[in-house]
């Protein structure tokens, strides 16, 4: 039996052996329950003393006992301990069976290490693939939603494929990116959001980690701060998510073949609850071409009948599905086969995967189709070789969202008793929208079938590693990795389209690539210096070049009615662009670990990257870590049933992170004016076509530096009763300085922003999990597990005389996503309702309506207050059902959406005593400076409109959601059934996704974000509400 | 044997990458100049970057606000119904502020300045020079006292403080501030040096022709000092003579400093799209009391200035609450501020005309006794407004025939002045923003208060609220200046 130096290093941790001088000798061997295979370095502890042994390579052991009495303690990583009295016998033989709370297991680490997760002196948190798959979701990101302790996950929306947000520890840089950096079998993988439109009106693109199938994923590894991250360098300093796909290695001379299949079905999940006595209207009149609820209560004599602006007589009553109705019922299907096989020397795998998805929105979709290959080998001339290729190709459809002009701009102003779905919508002659809410707008089933957003991606990745061990203490490997990918869009706006009543189609192609060399020299030695003590050390080298363009031709002012969308169509093209983008890197780095008698490990690391990105003389950064940790239950040799593990750990960091391309120098670019008030765009067709530049908003800086994360984390874990329940906590503080930021600057210099280093942010915060087994059967076992996190995000300063600045990104004005000095990251600055010393509202004397708003007010906060994840799983014999309930609490959401309909009296809560005078709360002021309550009654109506619009407060809502995230029943045939098929199982599964929701503050569903993945969180401008999914699994395997 | 190749091999590899990155990342890392975007362009590139923006800056937001409270517009929806009842705040204007005039026009006239230096071009400075006296003229006449003299530096002065009014106009030699005047004339003066390269069609307004710049030049600095006429009356006397004497003025329809806009989407005038076009086109419609006004005095202009789609006008009044009519029959702006229906969106956005300056002539032989013939200039400014609005010469003859009323000065001083500044008023149809600049100097014409008004104190707004973003950034800015509170130029 061969293994690698890797798991030598890992298993061989032979205590000291001293040989008592007298006694007698007790022989064995030790085996896996699951293979029956020896198991080498099992620890063998004579108990209550220091002696002892370690089992050999096959698993045998020898060692000396005092007597009769002794008890012998049979150790090892990963597995449960046992116990064994020696008694008269001279051979023991010991059957060890894997320890089911993984406590101690092997993880993925930065640049691909396995460790022992003992020896981390860092959090790291593992999901198993099945914790992922067969899970109705067809998003690895959403579908790890509540399961991982610091990771706040949000998905954009229930549109098919939209982006979704994901933040470890919370936010550390202003301005860069704060996704973390996705690796996928070592593959740098791209996770980017291409937005080609402006994020407050268009569709929403995938972020790329979607062309992931999550029933081709093994594990999931998630690094969450700098000390775990810091070999990745600077792309890591917002945490890493190492994903291992099944590449078929332990399968033991076994070919297995897994084919997984499931049909899912989704509904739009939460929309609000609507009020059906009222009509079309204001102030209690039919008005008929209002776009709001206020007209007279249904049933009111007269009032049976009422004339449409189109002349039509119809019946004056409520049409309660108008807006359900605008939805479908969405689909997808999943399929993958996966094969994989192997012996100890050579592996292989191969995988197809298909994803096919209707969206809840007509005319919406998502595809996915995936073919890999893989394999390792050890040659017979020592190299080892490993690579994987996956070709992925990808497509979206989507509709275009947006205040105003969109279908979920006007979804919003649809009148109780309006018959949306009833009606025709489409001028047969013209092809253009019949509406008659607002002739500046179109039906909104017209703009889902008229406006919308294509992407086709096709993606290749793959890495190739070629590995030598010069001696039997060191190896060499390079290893290649390469992800590129073009995605080719179309968005079209045909002719009567709102948003360009001429047409517009953007035909846009988009490539990204990028390519890693990483050498990697590792040694290993074992006792060095003194016993017990062992090194590894790590010397690499990363080259790594990413590069990305975008061009397209913009096509307006349409000549070709109907769907002929090609840019051919157009008569003018002065839109068209080109962008490029390279970037290079070239980094050292280097680890040292040290691990005394496997209960005291130390580790150094340090990295100096070289970026193309920052200017010459500061272009090389250096940062180091350190991380301790120490198992004090191994190193005293605690013999506690109930105490049976405690690790505690404690790290430093700092990491280091470049800036964005080109972004030392002020640049002039093709002028353009205006916005959708009324816009040009050079080159101006007058006469000629007269070509016009205009200085960027933006001055660079030719003097930027590297900005800084600076980490301090420190934890403990603890296994109690056999490890049967289970505690990780970690606590972490870091620091974020030196921010590479555009920097809000007074519009009278001539610009709105200046490249700088400033500012510094904080972030503090607990993670918890906690596990637990509270009964274990034979047949029968339930577990749970917990997760929990609470993170405080606080920007300390941004720069002298500079209060708050607004993040990159695209935002209304006077709704500003924006830094601001003493608050989290992320707050909504805008129009605050003005309230006195007390912190009470004011009111108008006059008019019973507030006085006018205060501007410039932070009026909304993003950042939540915890998020806690509950997993129950119950097991007996083949049938499993786990349920994950979580919990998003605080933080707010800024929601045009829900204030749209609020305010034109269409949602529940308008409905409610409609006829009876309202009082705003609040306060007006008496003329000697006291206040009085305000007394002032005023109308339903004019309560909800002067509560506050768009641009106001009242727009903003608790976020706090608790919710039945996901529930899986999963069957698997016993063995007895299928013994005489050709199946190895065959497991039979439901799942269902978002199933119950409580959202106290908020009228719908609050996890959305038209903004889709990024820095800017807590807007739904008008979004696509979430939907409820549940599917039909099959897996089968061979 | 085998192996031990193997391990050279590796070895020397291994040696190799690490000396190679250590010896050739420089090069490597050398790829940080943007290919997307020029760090330097021509001056014939950004001439006409400048002056779209002034004209976007004169004809866009600024005068959707300006000519609803000037009773010409009416509000149906969106912000020109709170423009009509006289609500404005520091939200307003902010996209005017950045985009058209500091980070819009201004600033690019200032790279024009550098960019035309830079290649000995006095042709470029002296238009850019003018031009942004222009714009900075719009800047102050809507806010009062703004950043001039520290403003546009860039990174050198990223909270530049707040010149006064007077100060801008009169400039500030103590405080190192040009006035506006100084620096149209420094302009004039550049266009008469030997200049390298020299505009041709990417001057948006001339078309090159450098001696129409120095007419409208000088015909800036009447506009300028007919603003200041009231509070300063002696400077205002005093530069007008001087132009009069040298006699190089706008005195002809095709001499006006316009900016041409195109026929085709992304090259059109403003007030045509946000009237025809964009989804805001329903936002406002001609006010009722604009077509009294012109129906009272038999003006043929009208027909040519407001649509009439039902074949009668269709208008609703300043500030009203009730169903507007539908769209299709509403009356808008004509052809003559939105372009000819075979063109539409060309029409030129008109920034300095020569009716203008015959009637601001007009007004200063009255009010400043500056030689000359009031009612000639004060008939050649209405005739010069009809020729411009297509009105046949022989129907002004008839019009001036049967309206002799109208058409003649009569009365006290100040009665003329209204006369004038009625007509300059009608004449400036589409310029919201010099009618307001006329009514707050001058009070006329006389308008009366809007329908279910509410601003600040229920008055006219005089100025418009400092941008919010701008006093957030700029601890320079005084908050809470409201828009009742009057420019130092308004005194009356």
């Amino acid at each position: 039996m061969k293994k690698s130096i890797l798991l030598n290093f890992i298993f061989v941790f032979a205590l000291v052996v001293q040989a008592f001088a007298q006694g007698r000798t007790v022989t064995g061997n030790v085996t896996d329950q699951a293979t029956g295979q020896g198991l080498p370095g099992v620890s063998i502890q004579v108990k209550g003393t220091t002696t002892g042994t370690a089992t050999d390579i096959d698993g045998n052991f020898s060692v000396s006992v005092p007597s009769e009495n002794t008890t012998l303690v049979f150790r090892a990583i990963g597995y449960q301990a046992v116990e064994r009295a020696v008694g008269t016998s001279s051979t023991i033989n010991v059957v060890l069976a894997v320890n089911a709370q993984q406590l101690n297991e092997v993880v993925v680490t930065a640049q691909g290490i396995e460790r022992d997760v003992r020896s981390l002196g860092y959090a790291t948190q593992s999901v198993q693939g099945e914790a992922i798959s067969q899970r109705s979701e067809p998003n690895v990101l959403n579908a790890l939603q509540g399961k991982v302790a610091g990771v706040n996950i949000t998905g954009a929306s229930g549109a098919p494929g939209a982006s979704t947000n994901i933040n470890i520890r919370g936010i550390t840089s202003f301005n860069g990116s704060n996704q973390p950096l996705i690796v996928v079998d070592g593959i740098i993988f791209s996770n980017d959001v291409d937005n080609s439109q402006n994020t407050l009106f268009g569709s929403q693109p995938s972020n790329r980690l979607a062309d992931i199938n999550p029933e081709s994923i093994e594990s999931i590894n998630i690094l969450k701060g700098p000390a775990a991250s810091v070999l990745y360098g600077s792309r890591a300093s917002a945490g890493v998510i190492v994903i291992t796909t099944k590449s078929g290695r332990g399968m033991k001379g076994k070919t297995e073949v897994t084919f997984n299949s499931s049909v899912n079905f989704q509904n739009i999940a939460y929309l609000p609850k609507f009020q059906n006595e009222y009509g079309q209207g204001t102030q209690n009149n039919y008005v008929n071409n209002s776009t709001a609820s206020w007209g007279p209560r249904f049933g009111t004599p007269g009032f049976d009948n009422v004339t449409t602006v189109w002349g039509e007589s119809v019946p004056y009553r409520a049409y309660p599905d108008n807006i359900k109705d605008f939805y479908q019922t969405g689909k997808f299907l999943m399929n993958s086969l996966n094969i994989a096989g192997g012996d100890e020397n050579t592996n292989f795998s191969t995988a197809l995967s298909s994803t096919l998805q209707e969206g809840v929105v007509r005319e919406s979709g998502f595809n996915r189709h995936s073919v890999q290959v893989g394999g390792n080998s050890k040659l017979n001339n020592g190299l080892k070789v490993g690579g994987t290729i996956t070709y992925v190709k990808t497509s979206q459809e989507g509709a275009t969202m947006g205040n105003g002009g969109s279908a979920f701009g006007q979804i919003t102003r649809v009148p109780r008793s309006f018959n949306l779905m009833g009606m025709d919508h489409i001028d047969d002659i013209t092809g253009r929208s019949i509406y008659f809410l607002a002739p500046t707008q179109n039906h909104p089933l017209w703009s889902l079938e008229n406006e919308f957003f294509e992407s086709n991606v096709d993606r290749v990745f793959g890495n190739l590693s070629v590995g030598y061990d010069l001696a039997d203490w060191l190896n060499v490997t390079y290893r290649v990795t390469a992800d590129t990918y073009s995605d080719t869009r179309r968005q079209v706006l045909r002719i009567g389209a709102a948003r360009a009543p001429q047409g517009q189609i953007d035909e846009d192609l988009r490539t990204r690539s990028e390519l890693n060399g990483d050498l990697l020299i590792t040694a290993r030695k074992n006792d060095i210096f003194t016993e017990g003590l062992n090194a590894s050390l790590l010397l690499g080298q990363n080259i790594n070049q990413r590069s990305r363009k975008e061009s397209g031709v913009i096509a307006e002012s349409l000549t070709v009615p109907g769907g002929f969308d090609n840019v051919s169509s157009g008569t003018v093209f002065t839109g068209s662009y080109e962008n490029n983008f390279r970037r290079r890197l070239l980094g050292h780095y280097g680890q040292l670990s040290l691990d005394y008698k496997s209960y005291l490990f130390l580790e150094l690391s340090a990295r100096v990257d070289k970026s193309s990105t920052l200017p010459a003389g500061n272009n090389a950064y250096f940062y180091p870590s350190a991380a301790v940790s120490f198992v004090p239950t191994e190193a005293f040799n605690f013999e506690s049933d109930i105490l049976s593990y405690a690790k505690v750990r404690a790290n430093a960091a700092r990491v280091g992170r470049d800036a964005p391309e080109y972004q030392l120098q002020s640049v002039f670019s093709r002028a353009t004016y205006g916005n959708n008030l009324a816009s040009v765009s050079f080159p101006l067709a007058v006469g000629g076509n007269i070509p016009g530049f205009q200085i960027g908003s933006r001055i660079g800086s030719p003097n930027l530096k590297p900005e800084f994360v600076t980490s301090y984390e420190g934890g403990f874990n603890l296994g109690f009763f056999n490890n049967r329940i289970g505690v990780d906590f970690t606590y972490f503080h870091s620091t974020s300085t030196n921010q590479i930021f555009n920097v809000a600057i007074s519009n009278a210099s001539g610009y709105d922003t200046r490249t700088t280093n400033i500012g510094e942010m904080r972030n503090k915060g607990i993670e918890l999990q906690l596990s637990g087994t509270p009964i274990r059967t034979s047949d029968f076992e339930w577990d749970i597990m917990v997760n929990f996190t609470r993170i405080r995000n606080k920007v300390i300063s941004i720069s002298e005389g500079v209060d708050n600045s607004n993040i990159t990104g695209d935002s209304f004005i006077g709704i500003a996503p924006s830094i601001a000095v003493g608050y989290p990251y992320g707050v909504i600055i805008g129009t605050a309702n003005a309230r006195n010393d007390a912190g009470e509202l004011l009111v108008n004397g006059a008019t019973g309506a507030f006085v006018p708003g205060v501007a410039g007010e932070v009026i909304s906060n993003p950042q939540k207050d915890y998020i806690a994840g509950i997993t129950n799983t119950f097991t007996y014999k083949g049938l499993s059902l786990s349920a994950l309930f979580d919990i998003n609490k605080g933080g707010q959401i800024y929601s045009f959406s829900q204030v749209d309909m609020r305010q034109a009296g269409q949602t529940d809560v308008t409905g409610v005593d409609r006829d009876q005078p309202r009082i705003l709360p609040g306060v007006i002021a008496n003329a000697d400076g006291t206040f009085r309550p305000n007394n002032i009654q005023v109308s339903s109506q004019a309560y909800w409109t002067n509560l506050g619009g768009l641009a106001s407060e009242a727009a903003v809502f608790d976020a706090t959601a608790y919710r039945l995230r996901e529930v899986a029943l999963n069957y698997a045939l016993p063995a007895s059934l299928i013994s005489r098929t050709p199946f190895g199982g065959v497991s039979l599964g439901v799942s269902g996704r978002n199933l119950l929701l409580y959202a106290p503050g908020f009228p719908s569903d609050p996890e959305i974000n038209t903004q889709g993945a990024g820095n800017i969180q807590g807007m739904d401008m008008n979004g696509i509400p979430t939907t409820r999914n549940y599917g039909i699994n099959l897996r089968v395997t061979f | 044997m085998k192996f031990s190749l193997i391990k050279k091999h590796i070895v020397l590899g291994v040696t190799l990458a690490l000396s190679a990155s250590l010896v050739s990342c420089n090069d490597f890392l050398d790829i940080n100049e943007t290919p997307n975007n020029p760090l330097a362009v021509p001056p014939s590139t950004l001439l006409p970057t400048g002056l779209v923006g002034s004209a976007f800056a004169n004809a866009n937001e600024l005068n959707r606000f300006t000519s609803a409270i000037m009773s010409v517009t009416a509000g149906v929806a969106g912000s020109p119904v709170a423009y009509d009842r006289y609500n404005t705040n520091g939200a307003d204007f902010g996209n005017q502020w950045r985009f058209e005039l500091y980070g819009g026009a201004l600033v690019n006239y200032q790279q024009l300045i550098d960019a035309a230096e830079r290649v000995n071009s006095p042709a470029y400075t002296g238009i850019a020079k003018i031009m942004k006296a222009y714009t900075f003229s719009i800047a102050t006449d809507v806010w009062g006292d703004v950043p001039y003299s520290e403003a546009l530096l860039g990174e050198e002065n990223t909270q530049p403080a707040l010149d006064s009014q007077r100060d801008i106009y009169l400039g500030n030699e103590a405080e190192g501030i040009q006035s506006l005047f100084d620096l149209v004339r420094e302009g004039i003066a550049d266009l008469d040096k030997a200049s390298a390269t020299r505009p041709g069609s990417d001057d948006l307004v001339y078309g090159g022709t450098l001696a129409n710049w120095k007419k409208a030049g000088n015909t800036l600095l009447l506009k300028f000092a007919m603003q200041i006429s009231v509070v300063e009356p002696a400077v205002a006397r005093d530069v007008i003579n001087a132009v009069v004497q040298a006699n190089n003025y706008i005195v002809a329809n095709d001499e006006n400093l316009a900016v041409k806009f195109g026929s085709v989407v992304g090259s059109q005038n403003p007030i045509h799209t946000y009237t025809n076009v964009s989804s805001f086109r329903t936002d406002q419609m001609i006010s009722t009391r604009f077509v009294s006004l012109l129906q009272g005095l038999n003006d043929p202009r009208l027909d040519l200035f407001v649509t009439k789609p039902t074949g009668s006008f269709v208008t609703i009044d300043n500030g009203f609450g009730g169903t507007a009519p539908v769209y299709a029959n509403r009356s808008l702006y004509n052809t003559y501020v939105t372009g000819p229906s075979t063109a539409a969106g060309s029409a030129p956005v008109r920034l300095l005309t020569n009716w203008q300056r015959a009637f601001i002539l007009a007004e200063a032989v009255i009010r400043l006794g500056v030689a000359g013939d009031a009612q000639a200039l004060f008939t050649e400014g209405i005739r010069a407004s009809m020729t411009a609005a297509g009105v046949t010469p022989a129907a002004i003859d008839a019009y001036f025939a049967a309206n002799p009323t109208v058409v003649t000065l009569a009365g006290t001083p100040e009665q003329q002045i209204q006369q004038i500044i009625t007509q300059k008023y009608i004449s400036m149809f589409g310029n919201g923003l010099e009618q307001w600049n006329d009514w707050r100097r001058t009070g006329y014409p006389t308008l009366a208060p809007h329908q279910n008004a509410v601003g600040i104190d229920g008055t006219r707004p005089v100025r418009a609220q400092y941008i919010d973003q701008e006093v957030a950034r700029n601890p320079n800015f005084p908050n809470n200046v409201y828009s009742n509170v009057p420019v130092w130029w308004d005194v009356n």
